[in-house]
């Protein structure tokens, strides 16, 4: 696919915080692409970056961080140098942002139906009122809010947890974003109202082609919803592949930890479950060779895993092909230890 | 101590009987003018001794009232709680004091929960002091130790809470709670609050424990795999009621009602085939009903994928009944829905 016919493509970018003592390295060198329609998910632990990475693209990174490096093509067009002002132009229209927690993105004291009509008059200043709060009501409706017309007049603290959150979904999607990133978007709700959410996401990549990258550390939500997935781990995406890949075959020792350590009905063996030792590595003093060696069941005793850096390896298991970045990569998709 | 006579007696050592907690709120947009709101509504079942008892529901279902009834940290609206036999209603503050020693309580916050300005091992000390038990340096020493059992070092123990993880701050909130070896331990969503791997250890911390020191815990999760994984039986709640009782397996194999039905099988799986699975999957209709408008019959019928509109379901509240061994559920057309779930389940 051209560079122009995907939705997003990010080329080596990187983040880093510089709090003057130290320099901490949120996003290291992440390229990928993103289809129209793609539902990329990006899992990994708090602190492996995937938010730092999704401010990234939308150019909102705060100080004391800063994008140090890369490129973003919305659409081909390269974002990634482009003033506040032209982002502004941008952010909400073609590229939108759902966050996990509904209250940070409405404002209390403003009804429902006057903040999705903002978000709409932003990038059409022209459009009257009241054909704004036509379309708000409609959006309403698109994300099931029923008697629409009448809970425009409602302000947040009327609406429950998972009608906010269909809001905030309602409010990103008001402009029909070529690129939507939900960060964490189901995580503070309960598991009906998170099916809810994820068929309201459906239906928005299906009629209006949006791509999506969610964010999260459910692996379970990555199956229900993903075409693809990446796992984050220390600033970097350390697999990438199709979304059945990491479940029948996770090849880097990360992503098989991390997927084995969630309790699930096909792995209800009696006995602790297997842990990850120890904690992700601080990312102002990043270990040598591959991030994940000191903690690595396979590396952790390996010398080259602590002095050598990992390339991507490119695999191909039961479920398609996968990028990993460990050096044992294709011994560990053949099934040879390590 | 109290020494059971029968059996069965022995084994159970929490049972609340038709206890039932109303809230006094402020009704809707007016103010001043009060409403009660019933929160919990007769609610009957009892913990055996050294089982994991799970509560499981969605948000505003009652199970953290209830948790908090269970040990009289709320006082309640009818109904009694017998903790090992004894009435909690016919206590005096100092009696009931004195029984909380046995009974301790683990929150989900740990950021919260902890006092920012004490060390790691005065937090776990301090519930010793309160008791009035051993002297100082006895119950530093058992503070250290407790610490020591929860994987924190003496080194550690010096620090304050904002130097700990979230992980390890949870392992200081647990450390509390143990410390006075409590027989009956609340765990209020222990984990939801942790990243995926520090569950795991946080969980296998929960377990090794029960397991040294013979705990009898009731654990609270909106997670359901976490249940499963985690608990002996499980109580299904929803707006205040029993829904469905159950030994694990039982439940989570043949689930009876269409609530525990709709729960169970809404729960994302981290296994291949999600998309095919939730394509399939039956939807709960609408919003979480709410306890203010409770409706007279099945509080789950205007959701219903089976009752609703059924006129047995929006009149008549369907009572607990017993199906199986150890398998109760409160609906008028049990097992009508059948569960889809990927995996297989433990026996």
């Amino acid at each position: 696919m051209q560079l122009d016919e995907l939705a997003l493509a990010v080329r080596n970018l990187s983040t880093v915080y510089d709090t003057g003592d130290e320099t901490v390295q949120a996003v290291r060198d992440v390229s990928f692409d993103l289809r129209p329609t793609e539902r990329l998910g990006v899992v990994g632990e708090s602190g492996s970056g995937k938010s730092a990475l999704a401010l990234s693209i939308l150019g909102l990174i705060e100080a004391p961080g800063r994008v140090v490096g890369g490129e973003i093509r919305l659409a081909g067009r390269d974002i990634s140098k482009l003033t506040d002002r032209e982002l502004g132009a941008i952010r909400g229209k073609e590229i939108a942002l759902v966050l996990q927690d509904p209250s940070s993105a409405l404002d209390p004291v403003k009804t429902i139906g006057s903040q999705i009509v903002e978000a709409i008059a932003v990038h059409e200043p022209e459009l009257r009122r009241s054909a704004a709060r036509k379309r708000a009501a409609d959006l309403l409706r698109e994300v099931d809010i029923s008697q629409a017309d009448r809970r425009l007049d409602d302000y947040p603290h009327q609406y429950s947890g998972g009608m906010r959150q269909r809001v905030a979904i309602a409010i990103a999607i008001a402009n029909n974003p070529r690129v939507l990133i939900a960060d964490e978007p189901t995580t503070a709700l309960d598991v009906t109202t998170q099916a809810q959410v994820l068929a309201l996401l459906d239906r928005l990549v299906e009629e209006h082609r949006t791509a999506v990258i969610l964010i999260t550390h459910n692996l379970g939500i990555v199956s229900d919803f993903c075409d693809s997935v990446a796992v984050m781990y220390a600033g970097r995406f350390v697999e990438t592949s199709g979304v059945d890949h990491i479940f029948l075959a996770p090849t880097h020792p990360y992503s098989e930890a991390l997927l084995k350590c969630v309790p699930n009905p096909e792995r209800l063996a009696d006995g602790p479950l297997p842990a990850i030792t120890g904690f992700p590595p601080d990312l102002a003093r990043l270990p040598g060779g591959c991030s994940f060696a000191p903690r690595c069941p396979v590396g952790r005793d390996i010398a080259q895993c602590h002095s050598e850096t990992p390339s991507s390896h490119h695999v191909i298991g039961p479920a398609g092909t996968a990028a990993v970045e460990c050096h044992f990569a294709e011994q560990r998709i053949s099934g040879h230890t390590p | 101590m109290n020494e059971a006579t029968t059996p069965t007696a022995a084994a159970t050592i929490l049972e609340a009987e038709s206890i039932s907690k109303v809230f006094q709120v402020r009704g809707g947009e007016r103010f001043g003018r009060k409403q009660a709101v019933t929160v919990l509504d007769n609610i009957s079942l009892s913990v055996q001794r050294g089982e994991s008892f799970g509560l499981v529901g969605e948000s505003g279902c009652g199970k953290s009232t209830l948790a908090r009834c269970l040990l009289r940290l709320l006082d309640l609206s009818a109904g009694r709680v017998l903790f090992d036999g004894v009435d909690l209603n016919t206590l005096d503050r100092d009696a009931l004091r004195a029984l909380r020693r046995r009974m301790q309580f683990v929150f989900q916050d740990p950021f919260a929960s902890l006092d920012p300005r004490m060390s790691a091992a005065a937090i776990v000390e301090e519930p010793l002091l309160i008791h009035e038990l051993g002297d100082q340096q006895e119950r530093r020493a058992a503070a250290l130790e407790m610490l020591a059992d929860v994987g924190l070092t003496a080194e550690q123990a010096r620090r304050r809470p904002h130097a700990f993880s979230g992980g390890q701050r949870q392992r200081i909130g647990i450390a509390r709670a143990f410390v006075l070896r409590p027989e009956v331990v609340i765990l209020d969503e222990p984990i939801s609050a942790l990243d995926v791997s520090v569950q795991a250890q946080v969980l296998n911390l929960l377990g090794s424990l029960q397991e040294q020191l013979g705990l009898t815990y009731v654990f609270i999760s909106h997670d359901l795999a976490v249940a499963e994984y985690f608990c002996d039986r499980v109580a299904v709640l929803y707006l205040g009621q029993v829904m469905e009782i159950a030994p694990r397996a039982e439940l989570f194999a043949r689930p009876l009602h269409p609530y525990s039905v709709s729960l169970l099988s809404a729960v994302p799986v981290p296994l291949a085939g999600g998309r095919a699975r939730r394509a399939n999957r039956p939807q709960p209709i609408g919003e979480v009903g709410s306890v203010v408008e409770r409706p007279p019959g099945c509080p789950f019928e205007p959701r219903c994928p089976v009752g609703r509109g059924r006129e047995i379901c929006r009149g008549e509240r369907p009572p607990l009944k017993r199906h199986a061994e150890g398998h109760f559920a409160a609906c008028h057309f049990p097992g009508e829905m059948t569960v889809h779930r990927a995996g297989g389940t433990r026996e």
